[in-house]
């Protein structure tokens, strides 16, 4: 097959294709947009340690999360994080439209492709849909930095438009993000058999496992490693080496985070037979068996959701931790005046980093619900006209994305927040002596009177425990699952289109 | 009081014409084919009558009232409760398994969920499929799939039965098996069947046969709209 025919093969197909290609690009180039963005912030340079300037700040800037050297990799690893979510929507997108171009690949097999052309076809077209969102992911970031680069009154910038990425890793990104997209299509399609009659999918009917459990709790150890591995190396007054500490942090969420999204399975699985076994009405019968049929379908619409719900649990759980130092400090008169408010700011852009992933994730969600609807539109269409309620369906619908959902959410919001508590202790200060002087500022600033009304006083040991933060959390859980009813409300829109009689008149 | 009445019944999809005033009576107990060329309407007067389809002019009566005046939820509730409708494929939930697909219009009635699964093991033992009462319908054959179907359509044990195209995606002998099952049974519970079909052979298990063409009943031909002697009695 030439070039030229499989690009010809790849662009064709209905208006389902082109709402999958346009998404796919959409999602290309929100990826793209966010790592150029962490390529950017990385890019800053440090300058070199001067007197005005010991801390060695990027004084050129306003905001502090750019000026700080040591917090420039925390927000370039938020920046990526962000990108999470996006390649959950693209994975959702991946399967818009679906029994259409399912369709369309049977009818290549009929006309003589082989299964590996088909694949091949199929990976074209989303790494082809990939590209384009790239490139305009490049285009926009191009054109933001020129528009964005406002210097204030004194120079300074609000983002980092001085700077350059490195040209090879805009490169990397530029051809990454679609190659790596390819080839999560083949590879996905592995499972397929494309054959002149249609798609076989070889979907896994076994229950799953409760593996994922085991994930999590390794997940939860290697945090909980953090703290004695380092003191291990304080008592021995030696320096970990460089790539252990962060090697832990990243093993753990990553076994944590994909234990939460593989334990959905499980819990979709379990949510399923509790509704079979305990539910009443036909709608709860049909989500308990689509539950049990597919339990892996939770995983995968809401994998995306969950990753950004176990982060913000986690930045709730650092931002409870820092609340509970400032009042450490209060009683200790321990702390810097100023910085209590600065690293409460960055908790609020990171809480404001998770609003956006959740958005993101509703797409996805959205595009999953709306999917599996159209996918089932015959049967749905059967049901109705044998007289099945379209609310009959709705609700099972809605029971199959919330009996999941609810366990799953709690799940990931309790994982999240465990992971920092294992990292950091409780703050604890105190127990030294400390001179005190409140005569007044005259009499203590001046060295002659200093001394007669200063006393020396022991400061208690102190420990204070960080409060659970019920509220935020809470409202964690609140946001999840209001993109979940909201996805499938704007969803159900899509059920009655899907169920018209003209569904039965199609073969 | 007429049973089930099409008068002037006309429809259309877009600017396609698919019935242009058909009048139709269906008596009580009778077994009518519908047959015809292909396009000419049988479906979509069949969608008319059972009240899945409003139509844009005439009217459709059910024992004296006219359906076609009555909201969607009624018509919905008449189709789960006095009528069955059986299609030709694609109409059994895929997650269900055979017994569930029977039970559910039971279930949505109300019916408890014990008595439910014993009315579809009844029914699906009384069609010859009951070894696969736990299956899904992936698992089944295309005959064992129409059978479960057809168990679906009479568990309510309706006063009409929809049937469009039943037999037209399983093989000849399998078709004949099923139809022979759904006229006899609709004959011991004097359920009216409205058989849409555009197979003579099949159109001959009826007790009258109407056919269509263009949209309008073709009064034109030899023995049409007329009672099929004999038939498969």
């Amino acid at each position: 097959m030439t070039p030229g025919t499989l690009f010809r093969l790849a662009r064709a197909g209905t208006r389902a294709d082109t709402a999958r290609v346009a998404l796919t690009a959409l999602s290309a180039a929100l990826a793209t947009l966010a790592g150029l963005a962490a390529l950017t912030v990385l890019a800053i340079p440090t300058p070199p340690a001067t007197d005005g300037n010991s801390v060695r700040w990027s004084l050129q800037y306003t905001n502090g999360l750019l000026r700080e050297p040591g917090l420039r990799g925390g927000l370039a690893f938020a920046l990526v994080l962000l990108v999470v979510p996006v390649l959950g929507l693209a994975g959702q997108c991946a399967r818009l439209g679906a029994p259409a171009r399912d369709r369309r690949l049977a009818a290549l097999r009929l006309a003589g492709a082989t299964p590996h052309q088909v694949t091949r076809i199929a990976a074209a077209e989303t790494g082809l849909a990939s590209l384009l969102g790239t490139v305009g992911g490049l285009a926009v970031f191009l054109a933001g930095r020129r528009l964005l680069h406002r210097p204030g009154p004194d120079g300074r910038l609000p983002l980092p438009t001085d700077v350059h990425p490195a040209p090879p890793a805009v490169l990397a990104v530029a051809l990454g993000l679609p190659l790596l997209a390819a080839v999560v299509t083949a590879v996905l399609l592995r499972r397929v058999t494309t054959t002149p009659f249609g798609m076989v999918r070889r979907a896994r009917t076994r229950a799953p496992w409760p593996w994922p459990g085991l994930l999590i709790l390794v997940g939860l150890a290697l945090f909980a490693a953090f703290r004695p591995v380092g003191l291990w190396y304080e008592r021995r007054h030696a320096e970990p080496p460089p790539w252990l500490l962060p090697t832990l942090l990243i093993l753990g969420a990553l076994a944590a985070m994909v234990g939460v999204i593989a334990g959905t399975g499980w819990l979709s699985h379990a949510a399923g037979r509790l509704l079979h076994r305990y539910g009443r009405r036909p709608a709860a019968l049909l989500a308990a068996r689509r539950l049990t049929t597919d339990p892996w379908a939770g995983s995968r619409t809401f994998a995306a959701l969950l990753a950004a719900l176990i982060f913000g649990a986690g930045a709730a759980g650092i931002r409870a931790d820092f609340l509970a130092t400032i009042e450490l400090n209060h009683r200790t008169g321990a702390g810097m005046a100023g910085s209590d408010s600065f690293y409460l700011g960055a908790m609020d852009l990171v809480d404001l980093a998770v609003a956006v992933s959740v958005a993101i994730a509703g797409g996805g969600l959205l595009v999953a619900v709306v999917e599996g609807i159209v996918t089932r539109r015959r049967a749905y269409a059967a049901l109705v006209a044998t007289g099945v309620p379209r609310a009959t369906i709705g609700r099972s619908l809605l029971w199959q994305s919330l009996a999941p959902a609810v366990p799953a959410i709690g799940l990931a919001l309790a994982v999240g927040y465990l992971l920092v508590r294992g990292v950091f202790p409780a703050p604890a200060g105190g127990g030294y002596p400390q001179e005190v002087c409140d005569a007044g500022e005259r009499l203590c600033g001046d060295p002659a009177t200093r001394a007669r009304y200063t006393r020396t006083e022991w400061v208690p040991e102190v420990t204070v425990p960080p409060h659970v933060p019920w509220e935020q959390l809470a409202w964690f859980a609140a946001a999840g699952l209001a993109a979940v009813l909201l996805t499938v409300g704007v969803g159900l829109l899509f059920l009655r289109a899907s169920t018209t009689v003209e569904e039965l008149r199609t073969t | 009081m007429s049973f089930l009445q099409a008068r002037g019944v006309v429809r259309a999809y877009g600017r396609t014409p698919a019935l242009r005033g058909v009048t139709l009576d269906v008596a009580e107990g009778e077994i009518l084919a519908v047959t015809g060329p292909s396009g000419c309407g049988k479906s979509t007067l069949l969608h008319c009558l059972a009240g899945i389809l409003r139509p844009d002019a005439g009217q459709v009566t059910w024992r004296g009232e006219r359906i076609d005046e009555w909201s969607e939820s009624a018509r919905s509730r008449l189709r789960r409760t006095e009528f069955g409708v059986l299609f030709q494929f694609g109409q059994l939930v895929a997650e269900l398994t055979a017994a569930e697909n029977v039970a559910l219009p039971l279930l949505l009635a109300g019916t408890g969920r014990r008595e439910a699964r014993t009315a579809a093991l009844t029914w699906l033992e009384r069609l010859g499929v009951a070894e696969v009462a736990d299956a899904p319908p992936g698992e089944m054959s295309g005959g064992q799939q129409q059978r479960c179907a057809l168990a679906r359509a009479l568990v309510t044990e309706p006063r009409v039965l929809f049937a469009d195209e039943p037999t037209g995606a399983l093989d000849t002998l399998t078709g004949e098996q099923v139809l022979t099952q759904l006229v006899r049974l609709a004959r011991e519970q004097r359920t009216t069947v409205v058989l849409v079909t555009h197979e003579p052979r099949i159109a001959a298990y009826a007790d009258r046969e109407v056919t269509l063409r263009d949209g309008t009943v073709d009064r034109s031909g030899l023995g049409l709209d007329a009672p099929l002697p004999g038939g498969h009695r």
